[in-house]
């Protein structure tokens, strides 16, 4: 380990490594000067480099508020509790509400929106939790290094599958697969409150079932790896003297490694939310896409705030009075909101395990 | 150098000379209309026109200068309209390889962006279903819409048990009843009492429509107002984009492309698709034959569209703004339209603006754009002389 | 396991208890397993539906309006891979070395907070942002600089945040020899620091880099797409990549738009899936320089 760097001590600063050369003064001189320049100036050069996601924090910020003021002002808090989202006749005279001008009879309401995003969210963690959680204990302790490893790799080729290939995955293959093999299912369901949910037609190939499985699969690499780093954190001193005393693997997991990692997991899993609240591309291909509606069933076609900027943005722009530009850019703006609610949620409850415990996948796209 | 310019010279003299043609046509068209005012229909007038212009084309070749393609690189996005990608497709690389000198990107992205790219600059030519509406003309007032063919809208339908060679007649009102959820059967008295003979399976309607802005439901709710005045028209209106009625299983679909994908996976589905993919339809979905306002039930065979299209030959306006939609034609097909190219008058430069022009002015030549060949392909009609005359007098603008 | 002789009651018991473990391993190997089948249903579905169309001329002939090779995408997405590459390299690294070593506790709590921030705002955002603010305020139109910024935005989070634990993660002792031994803080930094942590602060990056090839939503409204090899125009560079044809694509009604689709998807894959091995190679490799149990 010391051979590492001792020959680099050897070599005056800057003269780059040619052993034979001599020393000289000067270069000495000179080396030690452009050593102090450098320790000044490598804090300063990273720092700016530090401030650069606050500054583009604020960029977009500012961008997004600037454009969604007028909206936020003429829409108003209903705008998060209507559910008509109509972009007016646009071949109509446009008219002037508070000084903003928009088509005649525009109505914006977020609030399917809102609830298409939290229902597929929410679904997604019903899906990941578990898996991920399960996975994580199997692997730490069960399975030897090298299996290990490769759960570590798989993890990551999750990270790394574009979002558009997991959309694609669910509209040609997963979708058309649930749709037929719920379908009997689903008809059999009793048609009696909270089970009504998941009686219904299953419709074709897209909806909230399928973008809440996909987001699921998303999201267990930002959840399985952190509840992984979890539980190898756990102390293997409590886990040796708990089967000391005569526990079995199922008593060690209950009482010993989940009271351990508990608020972690937690935690984490409200980071995989709030990853799947903003996924955009998968949503998009999966939901069905409808504007103005609330879901029924878990089968209905459904649309999520970002699926919704995603598909609206360019046509927003032919709206010639613009006001549907800002609208999307309010829908951001809550979509931000509850995004970082949910990161915040995440960081208090990950406080206790220290930022560390944050696996670094878990801040993919 | 002087060989350079000499050859350049020879090559803008070929093609000019040919794009004369359209554009003495189109001249001599308004030429007709003005002084021939006994002649019975405009329509007839100006196929005369076409037929003598031809040989005095080199007249008035000074004022073609402007149409010359450029032999400076040009660089062209053209984005927009879904049902106008096939053709666009069609006609890009036909003009490149002649012109290497051109790089042209098509996109399809839905009329909605098509006009709010060319408004915003982000693409060269737009493409749209749909005319300009006033908010936009006033909030850019640069941007003009083009005609640039006549393009035609099928209502398609996947029925279990229905042949897709049978073709159900549906009037606009029915339809849409269908997408406000007022009929939710294909054998619904409403359709069954339309199709005497047709034994329609009871099967649940699947009512498909576009998630983008687009030009296709601009068309299809005229439309459903136009035949539906009370109902849809009251309630909802015609728009590029409006606030469908909430029906169990709607789908919203992306573009055309998406339409037709997502009709034929989805069982009892009606979708509004345009012409240009009739040859992915054909066989796989159902076609309807729409009622017309003369009560004729018709599909969109290549003489229905083109009976449409004459029916508003002569009411077309300098600006190219106009639905054709439910005309006036007794064996026209009811929901036919201008293709639109919009595209601003100010452009960046005077070489982008060349090569916008010369582009469009082929597309428009009978002889190479607008063959029949070309437009067949994609069951397009090339617009009447008077349109054609409006396409050119709106293209001599752009700067 | 018991010293004592057991009742039939603790036997009966103790049967429970072992069968409570049994459960356990059973639910959590599907668990596992419901990870890893995903996977391979996923990949599996591209490359069966790449490989019978593939043709090398994909790679070979540029996209013709919705037929034709995907050459000018693979080379876009390679392109502004470099170009993220470097410029959300240079920035988060930066970024990473000044929270690790210099930020003093305040202002480390700001800057950490904003660039958790970040990584929390939805790519779509960034995308909007970027049409708004880049292609049409500054108007700089579809541009390819546009798409590098906006990618850069969307890694510069996770590079920093893998920069700052890889640091972290030097020993201390390691710092401690080197300046007792009297050695310059950027030499410390250079020679010790950043050499032991070089492996994750390198995975990291190039993880980032199959993070932002698989990105769309901010690229479609600052790319845009091209069916022509990348220009590097600050203004009007619209710039094809491989994400762009499976949004587009995935349900045209033509076989040869379908095929863009798929064998986008493909490339995609076979890159991703490079990039990892890479970065597996590179952390192998660099982590001689850690400790034991430390790479």
């Amino acid at each position: 380990m010391t051979t590492v760097f001792a020959p680099e001590l050897e070599k005056a600063p800057g003269s780059n490594g040619s052993p034979g050369r001599p020393f000289h003064m000067l270069s000495l001189r000179v080396a030690r000067l452009w050593g102090a320049c450098a320790d000044r100036a490598v804090p300063w050069v990273t720092g700016v480099f530090a401030v650069v996601p606050i500054a583009v924090l604020v960029a977009i910020t500012v961008v997004l508020f600037h454009e969604a003021l007028p909206a936020i002002r003429i829409n108003g808090i209903g705008f998060l509790t209507r559910s008509r989202w109509d972009v007016g006749s646009g071949y109509g005279i446009p008219i002037k509400v508070h000084g903003v001008e928009m088509a005649p009879h525009t109505s914006y309401g977020a609030w399917p929106l809102i609830l298409g995003t939290l229902e597929s969210s929410a679904l997604a963690l019903v899906i990941a939790v578990p898996i991920s959680v399960g996975a994580a204990i199997i692997v730490v302790e069960k399975l030897p290094p090298r299996l290990s490893r490769w759960a570590g790799i798989c993890l990551e080729v999750l990270v790394g599958i574009p979002s558009v290939i997991y959309g694609l995955w669910g509209i040609l293959t997963l979708g058309p697969f649930l749709s037929k093999h719920l379908a009997g299912i689903a008809d059999h369901v009793p048609d009696v409150p909270v089970l009504r949910f998941f009686r219904g037609p299953t419709y074709g190939a897209e909806g909230l079932l399928v973008s809440g499985v996909v987001l699921g699969i998303m999201i267990i690499p930002i959840i399985a790896s952190t509840s992984r780093d979890l539980i190898r954190q756990v102390p293997s001193s409590a886990k040796e003297g708990a089967r000391a005393l005569g526990m079995t693997d199922f008593e060690v997991v209950r009482k010993v490694i989940w009271p351990w990692t508990r608020s972690g997991i937690v935690g984490a899993s409200v980071l995989g939310l709030g990853r799947a609240l903003g996924e955009t591309m998968a949503v998009a291909m999966t939901s069905g896409a409808v504007l103005g509606t609330t879901a029924h069933s878990i089968f209905s076609h459904m649309n999520t705030i970002a699926a919704t900027i995603v598909s609206q943005l360019d046509s927003a722009f032919a709206d010639g009075t613009g006001f549907e530009v800002k609208v999307l850019a309010e829908l951001g703006l809550v979509l931000i909101v509850i995004t970082l609610l949910c990161n915040f949620g995440a960081k208090l409850l990950l406080k206790r395990f220290g930022a560390s415990a944050i696996a670094p996948a878990a801040m993919g796209n | 150098m002087v060989e350079r310019g000499r050859s350049e010279t020879r090559m803008y003299r070929a093609f000019g000379s040919k794009l004369a043609a359209v554009s003495v046509a189109g001249i001599a068209v308004i030429a007709a209309a003005c002084s021939s005012s006994k002649s019975p229909s405009t329509t007839a007038a100006s196929k005369q026109a076409t037929t003598t212009t031809a040989a005095s084309a080199a007249t008035s070749l000074s004022s073609l200068e402007s149409y010359l393609p450029s032999t400076s690189k040009v660089s062209l996005t053209e984005t927009g309209s879904s049902l106008m990608y096939p053709m666009f497709n069609i006609w890009v690389p036909q003009f490149t390889k002649q012109w290497g000198n051109y790089q042209i990107t098509t996109a399809s992205t839905g009329s909605g962006t098509g006009i709010s790219s060319a408004a915003n600059g982000t693409a060269q030519i737009g493409a749209s279903d749909a005319y300009l509406s006033t908010s936009q003309t006033t909030a850019n007032p640069g941007l003009m819409d083009i005609p640039i063919v006549i393009s035609a809208q099928m209502v398609n339908y996947n029925i279990p048990g229905l042949s897709s060679s049978t073709n159900l007649k549906l009037t606009g009102a029915v339809v849409s009843k269908i997408y406000q959820g007022k009929i939710t059967n294909w054998n619904d008295p409403a359709i069954t009492a339309l199709n005497p003979g047709v034994t329609i399976p009871s099967h649940v309607i699947v009512p498909l429509h576009r998630s983008d802005g687009s030009g296709d439901t601009f068309l299809f709710t005229t439309l459903l107002t136009d035949t539906d005045p009370s109902g849809w028209g009251a309630s909802i209106g015609e728009n590029t984009s409006v606030t469908w009625p909430n029906v169990p299983g709607a789908l919203a679909e992306n573009g055309n492309g998406g339409m037709v994908s997502g009709c034929k996976v989805t069982p009892g589905c009606i979708a509004y698709i345009g012409i240009s993919y009739l040859s992915q339809t054909q066989g796989v979905l159902g076609e309807a034959q729409i009622q017309n306002k003369s009560g004729n039930f018709e599909l969109p065979t290549p003489a229905a569209i083109a009976a449409e299209a004459a029916s508003f030959a002569s009411s077309t306006p300098a600006s190219g703004a106009i639905s054709l939609i439910y005309g006036p034609a007794s064996d026209g097909y009811p929901i036919i339209n201008y293709e639109y190219t919009i595209v601003n008058k100010q452009q960046s430069s005077a070489t982008v603006a060349q090569g916008i022009k010369s582009f469009l002015a082929w597309c428009l030549d009978s002889r190479y754009g607008a063959t029949s060949a070309n437009l067949s392909q994609v069951g397009f009609q090339p617009l009447p002389p008077s349109a054609i005359s409006v396409a050119v007098n709106l293209l001599s603008k752009i700067g | 396991m018991t010293l004592v002789a057991a009742t039939p009651h603790e036997k009966g018991v103790n049967r429970a208890r072992t069968a409570g473990d049994t459960i356990m391993w059973l639910v959590c190997g599907l668990a596992l397993a419901a990870l890893v089948l995903p996977i391979i249903w996923i990949i599996g579905q591209v490359i069966a539906r790449a490989i019978p169309h593939f043709r090398w001329s994909f790679l070979t002939q540029p996209t013709i309006g919705n037929g034709g090779g995907l050459s000018q995408a693979v080379l876009g997405t390679l392109v502004l891979m470099a170009m993220v590459g470097v410029i959300a390299g240079v920035t988060g690294v930066g970024a990473g070395i000044y929270l690790a070593e210099y930020a003093r506790r305040r202002s480390a709590i700001l800057l950490r907070g904003a660039t958790e921030v970040l990584a929390g705002v939805p790519s779509i955002i960034v995308g909007y942002v970027g049409f708004t603010a880049l292609a049409i305020g500054l108007k700089w139109k579809f541009s390819i600089w546009a798409a590098a910024i906006a990618l850069t935005a969307i890694v510069i989070p996770y590079i920093a945040k893998t920069t700052e634990l890889a640091l972290r993660g030097v020993p201390g002792s390691f710092r401690e020899g080197a300046e007792a031994l009297g050695m310059r803080d950027i030499l410390i930094l250079r020679r010790i620091s950043l050499r032991a942590a070089s492996s994750g602060i390198i995975t990291g990056l190039i993880m980032a880099l199959a993070i932002s090839v698989g990105e769309t939503a901010p690229l479609l409204y600052t790319a845009f797409w091209s069916v022509h090899n990348p220009t590097f125009g600050l203004h009007n560079s619209p710039v094809g990549y491989l994400t762009y044809p499976i949004w587009t694509f995935y349900n045209y009604p033509v076989k040869s738009a379908t095929y863009l689709a798929t064998e986008s998807a493909f490339f995609l894959v076979i890159l991703v899936g490079a990039l990892i091995i890479a970065s597996r190679l590179v952390s192998r490799r660099l982590s001689r320089y850690m400790p034991l149990g430390q790479g």
